[in-house]
This record gives C-alpha cells, sequence and structure tokens, in this order.
C-alpha cells in the first residue's frame, strides 16, 4: 500500500474529510526514492526496495538498516459554490515514517529483511463553520504496515522476491456536524483489525546500463469493528434518533501494478521511470453500519465510485563525488476522483509533484538522505449541477479546491 | 559533513521559501451586475414576500425574507438600501406566530401560538387586528393575504381592509390601491412573486370557501402592474405559482391516515366536497382508503389542520363540525340549525357514516384538485407571456417545488426536503418556507436572474439559514 492509496482510502473512512495528507498521492517509503519522483520498482537502490519491489533485494548489495521521516504539510484553499469567503485549512502536519532492515549474505544468493511503513498519515482540519461541516470537520488517519521480505538472485541478472504485508495498526478518527433539524456533532473513532496482504517484484538486469522490474501489491481491506461513534449536541427531541454507539466500517484499498525501468548510463548518473496502476475502482462506496439508528437508519452509505488510476514518476541521481549524491524527479498522478464525486476527505485532483534529494556519506557505513517534494493538486471545481446530476448533493458539497503539499523529509542509514 | 551543510543550506533555504508560499489562494468568483440595475430593488408580492412562516408575520422571518436576501446579495454588484418594514425588537412577534411544542406520544407534532410582544396597536380586537403603523420609505411591499384580484381595490389598505397593508399604507392616502402603491415605488428592478392566494385560498380551504380568480381578471390585472413597474424600464423578475397539492399542509396527514385506516380494516370514509353554505345542499362524497394519496399512489389529499381530528374518525363526536361552527363566527345558539341544515347527525360515526361526514374544509379531492391545477397553469401562462413580452426573467416556483417535492433538496451536504418538519423547507403551517426555504428560492431567483441578465450575482449557502425549530 503505497502512502496515496491509505490517504485516499483513508480520507473514504472518514466519509468526509479532505485529507490534509490523505487524498493526496505521496509515496514516501525510501528518503532516496522520494528526491528521485518516487521511482523504485526498476532500481535497486537501498533497503527500501522492500516496499518498491521486493525482487530487487536481492540486487542491493550492502545489508543495512534505515530509517526516514518525512513531515507532511498541505495547504488548501477552498470556495463554495453556495456562499462564503474562501477557507483555509487548520494547519496541521503529519509524519510518515519508514524503517527498514536487511540483512543476508554479503555475497549470497538471498536477502531477507523487515520493513515498517506508514503508507497514511492523514489528517485533515477543516476551518470552524466551514461550508462543508455536514461533511466533515476534520479526519486523522494512522496506519502501520510491516512486511517481512525475503529475495532471490536466481541469476547475476535476474531476481525475485516477495513479502508478507501486515495492516499491523490503523487508527480512524472522523468527524463531522450533522445536518438540521437534529444539529450536533458525531465523532466516529476506531482501530482496524490486522489484516494480510502480499508484495512481490521481479527484478532484471541485462546489463550495467539496464534494468527492469515489476512489483505487485496486493488488495487490502481495511476494518474498523465496533468503533466508538459519539453524539453530541443533538437536539433534545430528537436525541432518542441518535441511538448509535459503536460503527463498522470497511474500506478497500486496491491492488498495485508497478513497471519500472532504470538507465545508468555512466557510473555515476542513474534514471528511473515507473508507471503504476491502482484498481481504485473496488472502492465503490463508503458504508458504516452502526449498532442502532442514527437518524431512522442504522446504515450510512455514501458513492465513492472511484476508477482505476495510473501514475508516472520520472526521476535521477548523480553521484557528484564518492560522498556527495543529487537527486531530482517529477511525477504526474492521475485521480481516482471522477467528476461530481469529489469529498471533502480526498479533495483530490490529478498532481503533478516536483522533488530534489541530497545523500551525503559520512565514513564507510553511515550516511544521511535528505529530500524534499513539493506536490501541486489541480484546481478542481465539483459543480452543484454535477452533483445533482449525480444524485451525490445530498453528502458533498460543490465549490472549488486548490491544495499544495509540501514534504521534507530526512533519513538515516546504516550499511555494512 | 562540512560539505554536506554546504550544499544542502541552498536547498533548505529554497525549502523555507516553498513553504512559505505554499497556501494556495482562489479568485474571489467574478461579481457583475449584468445588464440589470440593482440601485433601486422593489419586492411586490403577498405573504412569501414579506417573509411569513409558521402562520405568523414577525421580525425574524422578515429579516429572512427572499427579498431580504436578494437585497443582501444585489449589493455585492452594486445594489442599493432596501428597506423593510420590520416590526420593532419590542414588537418582534408581530401577528403572533406558531412555534413547535412538542409531540404526543404517538409523535404528532403539538404546536402553541406565541402570543406575547405582539405589535397590536390600541383599537384592535380578535376579529379585526391592527397593527403598530410603519410608514416609512420601504422597498419590499409583500402584503400577506393579497391576491391578484384586490390589487385595484379602494380601501383595501385602509382599516377594514387588510391589516398588513393597512400597517404600511401612508395615513395621508388611505384609499390608495396596492397597484397604485407599486407604481408610485419607482423600481430599477423588482421582483413580482403576485397571484399565490388567487388558488391558495381556494386550495387550504378543502375548496369548501373562498374561491379562484377568473383568469381574466388575473391577467388583466397581472398586465396591468407589470406595465406599471417596467413603464420606467426597470428589469425584473417574475415568480410564477407552485402548484400548491405538493406542500406538507397537503401531504403530511394523508399517508399517516391511510396507513391506520388500513391496518384497522376501514374501506372508506366519508367526506364532504364543495362549499359548505347551508340551507344549500352539503354534498357528501365517500372515498376508498386506497384513494388517499400516499408514496403509492392514490389522489385525495387531507389538510394539515385535519390533523387534531384525524384520531376521532370511527367515534360518535361532534368535535370537528362544532369547531367548525366556531370558526365561521357565528353565534354559539346557531350550531344546532347550522348542523341541521347540513343533514349532519353527530350521534353516528365521525367519518364513517354519511350522518357524520368528515367536512370538506379538510379534503382536497381529485376533482378540487383539477381546479387548483387547471387555475394555476392558466395564471402561470398568463404571467410567463407577459414576462416574455417585457424580457423579464422568470423563475419558475411550480417546477422547482414539484422537483423538490419529488426528489429533496440536498445542497452543501445537507438533505432537505418537502416532509414537514424534518425536511427543512417548510415551516409549521406547512405552506410557507422557512428562512432556509426563503434562502434556496432566492438562489434560484438569482440563477435566473444570472442567466437572464448576463449577471454574475453569487449564490447564500442556505445552512446559513434555520430550518424548523424543535423543542429543546
Amino acid at each position: 500500500m503505497n502512502l496515496k492509496h491509505l490517504l485516499l482510502a483513508g480520507g473514504a473512512l472518514l466519509g468526509a474529510t479532505a485529507a490534509q495528507a490523505g487524498g493526496f498521492q505521496v509515496t514516501l517509503a525510501g528518503q532516496k526514492n522520494n528526491g528521485m519522483g518516487g521511482v523504485g520498482t526498476g532500481l535497486a537502490l537501498d533497503q527500501a526496495s522492500m516496499f518498491y519491489n521486493p525482487g530487487a533485494l536481492a540486487m542491493v548489495r550492502e545489508r543495512g538498516v534505515q530509517i526516514g521521516v518525512n513531515a507532511t504539510m498541505a495547504r488548501q484553499a477552498f470556495r463554495s459554490q453556495y456562499g462564503g469567503a474562501e477557507r483555509q485549512l487548520d494547519n496541521t502536519t503529519t509524519t510518515p515514517f519508514n524503517l527498514y532492515a536487511g540483512f543476508g549474505p554479503a555475497e549470497g544468493k538471498w536477502k531477507a529483511g523487515i520493513a515498517v511503513y506508514t503508507p497514511f498519515g492523514s489528517k485533515l482540519d477543516y476551518a470552524d463553520g466551514w461550508e462543508g461541516r455536514t461533511s466533515l470537520t476534520s479526519i486523522d488517519l494512522t496506519s502501520v504496515f510491516v512486511q517481512p521480505t525475503v529475495s532471490y538472485a536466481i541469476t547475476d541478472n535476474l531476481s525475485i522476491g516477495g513479502g508478507l504485508v501486515a495492516l499491523a495498526y490503523g487508527a480512524v478518527n472522523l468527524q463531522r456536524d450533522i445536518q438540521d433539524p437534529a444539529g450536533g456533532h458525531i465523532e466516529l473513532d476506531g482501530t482496524t483489525d490486522v489484516k494480510y496482504g502480499w508484495n512481490a517484484g521481479i527484478f532484471f538486469k541485462p546489463s550495467d546500463k539496464l534494468s527492469f522490474g515489476i512489483s505487485h501489491r496486493s488488495k487490502v481491506d481495511a476494518t474498523v469493528k465496533g468503533g466508538d461513534a459519539t453524539i453530541t449536541g443533538v437536539t433534545p427531541s430528537l436525541q432518542s434518533r441518535f441511538q448509535a454507539t459503536k460503527f463498522d466500517v470497511t474500506l478497500p484499498l486496491p491492488a498495485t501494478t508497478t513497471i519500472g525501468i532504470g538507465l545508468m548510463p555512466t557510473e555515476k548518473l542513474t534514471l528511473g521511470l515507473d508507471v503504476n496502476f491502482a484498481t481504485w475502482s473496488r472502492y465503490q462506496n463508503l458504508t458504516f453500519n452502526f449498532n442502532a439508528p442514527i437518524n431512522g437508519s442504522t446504515v450510512s452509505s455514501s458513492r465513492r465510485e472511484y476508477q482505476d488510476a495510473l501514475t508516472f514518476r520520472l526521476g535521477g541521481q548523480y553521484k557528484v563525488t564518492d560522498a556527495l549524491t543529487v537527486r531530482a524527479g517529477g511525477s504526474y498522478d492521475q485521480s481516482p476522483v471522477k467528476d461530481g464525486f469529489l469529498t471533502p476527505e480526498t479533495p483530490d485532483n490529478d498532481r503533478y509533484g516536483a522533488t530534489a534529494g541530497v545523500s551525503y556519506k559520512i565514513g564507510e557505513h553511515f550516511g544521511v538522505d535528505v529530500s524534499a517534494q513539493f506536490l501541486t493538486v489541480k484546481k478542481r471545481t465539483q459543480t452543484y449541477e454535477e452533483l445533482v446530476n449525480n444524485g451525490t448533493a445530498n453528502d458533498r458539497i460543490a465549490g472549488t479546491y486548490k491544495t499544495n503539499i509540501v514534504i521534507p523529509g530526512i533519513g538515516l542509514n546504516y550499511t555494512f | 559533513m562540512y560539505t554536506f551543510l554546504k550544499k544542502g543550506a541552498p536547498a533548505l533555504a529554497l525549502l523555507g521559501l516553498a513553504l512559505g508560499s505554499c497556501q494556495p489562494e482562489l479568485d474571489a468568483p467574478k461579481a457583475d451586475r449584468g445588464s440589470a440595475d440593482f440601485s433601486r430593488y422593489i419586492a411586490v408580492g403577498n405573504s412569501l414576500t414579506a417573509g411569513y412562516g409558521d402562520n405568523g408575520l414577525y421580525r425574524e422571518g422578515q429579516l429572512s425574507s427572499y427579498p431580504s436576501i436578494l437585497a443582501q446579495q444585489f449589493k455585492l454588484v452594486g445594489g442599493g438600501e432596501f428597506n423593510q418594514p420590520l416590526f420593532t425588537e419590542t414588537q418582534a412577534n408581530g401577528t403572533g406566530y406558531l412555534r413547535l411544542a412538542g409531540f404526543t406520544p404517538q409523535g404528532t407534532p403539538i404546536t402553541a401560538p406565541v402570543t406575547t410582544n405582539l405589535a397590536l396597536r390600541a383599537g384592535s380586537t380578535a376579529a379585526r387586528p391592527l397593527y403598530t403603523k410603519y410608514t416609512d420609505p420601504i422597498n419590499n411591499l409583500g402584503v400577506p393575504g393579497i391576491r391578484m384580484s384586490d390589487i385595484e381595490t379602494p380601501g383595501y389598505g385602509s382599516v377594514q381592509g387588510n391589516p398588513l397593508f393597512e400597517r404600511i399604507t401612508p395615513d395621508a392616502t388611505p384609499t390608495q390601491t396596492y397597484r397604485q402603491r407599486v407604481a408610485a415605488s419607482n423600481p430599477t428592478f423588482f421582483s413580482f412573486w403576485l397571484g399565490n392566494n388567487d388558488v391558495l385560498g381556494y386550495a387550504t380551504a378543502g375548496g369548501s370557501s373562498s374561491s379562484v380568480t377568473p383568469l381574466n381578471d388575473f391577467t388583466a390585472k397581472a398586465n396591468a402592474i407589470l406595465d406599471d413597474l417596467t413603464a420606467n424600464g426597470a428589469k425584473g423578475i417574475v415568480g410564477l405559482i407552485p402548484d400548491v397539492t405538493n406542500v406538507p399542509f397537503f401531504t403530511t396527514v394523508g399517508p399517516t391516515l391511510k396507513a391506520t385506516l388500513a391496518g384497522n380494516s376501514i374501506p372508506a370514509v366519508v367526506v364532504t366536497t364543495g362549499l359548505i353554505a347551508p340551507p344549500a345542499p352539503v354534498t357528501r362524497l365517500t372515498v376508498p382508503v386506497a384513494n388517499i394519496r400516499d408514496a403509492s399512489g392514490g389522489s385525495v389529499l387531507f389538510t394539515l389542520t385535519f390533523s387534531p381530528y384525524a384520531g376521532l374518525i370511527g367515534q360518535r363526536t361532534g368535535r370537528v363540525w362544532r369547531d367548525l361552527y366556531r370558526q365561521t363566527g357565528q353565534p354559539a345558539a346557531g350550531l344546532s340549525l347550522f348542523l341541521l341544515a347540513a343533514q349532519v347527525d353527530t350521534t353516528q360515526l365521525f367519518g364513517l357514516s354519511a350522518g357524520n361526514p368528515i367536512p370538506s374544509t379538510f379534503v382536497l379531492d381529485a376533482t378540487e384538485q383539477t381546479t387548483v391545477s387547471n387555475a394555476t397553469n392558466g395564471f402561470n401562462t398568463a404571467l410567463r407571456n407577459k414576462a416574455a413580452a417585457k424580457g423579464l426573467a422568470v423563475f419558475d416556483a411550480n417546477a422547482f417545488f414539484a422537483s423538490i417535492a419529488a426528489n429533496g433538496f440536498g445542497i452543501n451536504a445537507t438533505t432537505n426536503s418537502a416532509s414537514f418538519l424534518s425536511g427543512n423547507l417548510f415551516s409549521l403551517d406547512g405552506v410557507h418556507p422557512t428562512p432556509r426555504g426563503y434562502a434556496i428560492i432566492a438562489n434560484e431567483m438569482v440563477r435566473t436572474i444570472n442567466s437572464t441578465y448576463g449577471a454574475s450575482i453569487p449564490f447564500v449557502n442556505p445552512n446559513d439559514y434555520r430550518g424548523v425549530i424543535f423543542p429543546q
């Protein structure tokens, strides 16, 4: 599950939350990759291959431990079609992290390792009183995935690998105001069940100058059972209609397939290109089931009807000296959200990303990786007429969103 | 490490810059008046224009009248001051109105009249209220109760006339007609939504009293007053008349009643149809329960005012007819003669026998609905033709309310509907909108004004306006 998926999915969990980092396509699983537009499937850069292409792990020469942390800062502007001045999010920052430990014989055919990453950590706080408050007032999603991984080099040119992906921990907190005439506020708070999926890849390097990779990550259903529903402030004469205290929800996260190419025209220069395909179309509805009726129904369902989407990534690194490497890259990410289906938890659109990074090796074993990403989500206007035509005007808002995200990150690695 | 810092510093500086400029901005939407001039906006109409709701006119309703909301939006494109004949804060409850007091154990709403802080003045009686006068210049000329047929009636603004027109009629010109008042208002832009009462009064009385204005009278007066309004080249918007059978006043009681009767295996009820004016014969009509309109079909409508009596069906009671007679204002002693003349025997089973039928006042049967719908369509054709001849914008309230009745009205992540109480749009009288209902009407008017005059007036957020107030 990459960050984009989790974020988007997380937004869905809310039922309505503009993912501050949710809904934002960001792949933050490796600090070197982060500086190169997020490429990695066709390369064997470092231990983060466990995430990008387990098949490439066996081709990573060093064993090592690496840790990275990022600060995702999203800034959004919104204008409702029906009333109101420009709205901005209350500024929040999330800190996705990643941790890898790889081991295996220095010259052997196999490598193994364990990866821990937080593919989504979405947090969006809409301003008080904003026009879409009955859709969403805030969302906070966190998840931690753990992935034990093995990789085996069949020949000098071809290696395969796979991992067991466990959604080890996930938490959602989704809040919104309740519509008139009841008024009040509902908070949905829960943790996900542990769920398993897999990740597998093939890496082929026919020459020193060329490499290919393909990897697949399976779908995972993020499921909350028995989460707490807390309802406050409902008009007293209508409180009997709002008795729910528990909720269940399932968020289907897509499977993704990535094809990557690596080019090494010189010893110092590495270029990568990734194309990623995500089966977002499995996300058709976001349905909450409650243990007691909320305004007459125990089920609250909201249409999502996402479509499958592609992401294109291009990046490179140049080894300036033995110690210093610089990186740059860019990405183009198609939105899975169709016109008329935009929701505040994922105010999504196609996005462009520009990245830069630098690594410095201190001595033989120790290195620092710094990366920065700037993502701009294209301005997107959803009109009331589109919502009416889709029959989705009851649970989302017409207006224009524009979002920018800045993600600085730093990583430390120790190789041996 | 030093090299790293040296090389990294510019990158970090760049990053700081990126963070600082990260917050996106969206340009304010264009606001333009197009070819219209909103410097002097005049609102012409009836209770809907005045801001009437909850069976009364009071200050809060006036403040959220659709003309008030329109004027507020017009100001964004150069509109002028807009004055309404507001009740003072000490007389904020105006004519009085209904509030929702609670619910019966069965869930039937209980309303109660608000009778404090009224705007009554000396000389007022229960039968003929008189309100504190408001004679400063005003832009909102909405007069609750006025019909198209009333606009040329001298004395309509006198103490013998409509008390809410009398309230705003200058003391110096007590016989000024409504049309004369409107003609003297000299607008640059106007809204005109008049004529609802020419059919509404008939409908809400279940066809038992009042009458529908003849089409030729309606057309002549509508054409004349619209000629007056446009005499100096003013532009404006004309509101059409909604078919009132879609409002909660007619759609709330029937479905519940139908379910209850069907549950008790009662095959039909007996009602009267047409005028109740003994000694003229009071015609009986047997209505099969299946013919009562609900979501599954049927046509016969019961009024919201029947709600307190619905539980009496099948009892030997004269309460309904007694209350009905009392409302006529006749001396109480005449009740037995009235019942005799109407051939009503209150010892028989109410609603189930020809001797003790449900009065027509509470029932709008299919024939009466045809009268309503024919009148509505005729009036709307007249209004549409005149608006087209004058190049005016048209707010098709008939199509709009029909659409709300069929599909609800979701906006800004909120579901609104034509349901009584829970739908947010209709006030406690079941006919007049809530402030939120008026806000969406204002938005629809803005939409058609924008398209007719090439303007781009911003919309309001309907959720900023309340629906029904539930008891705390």
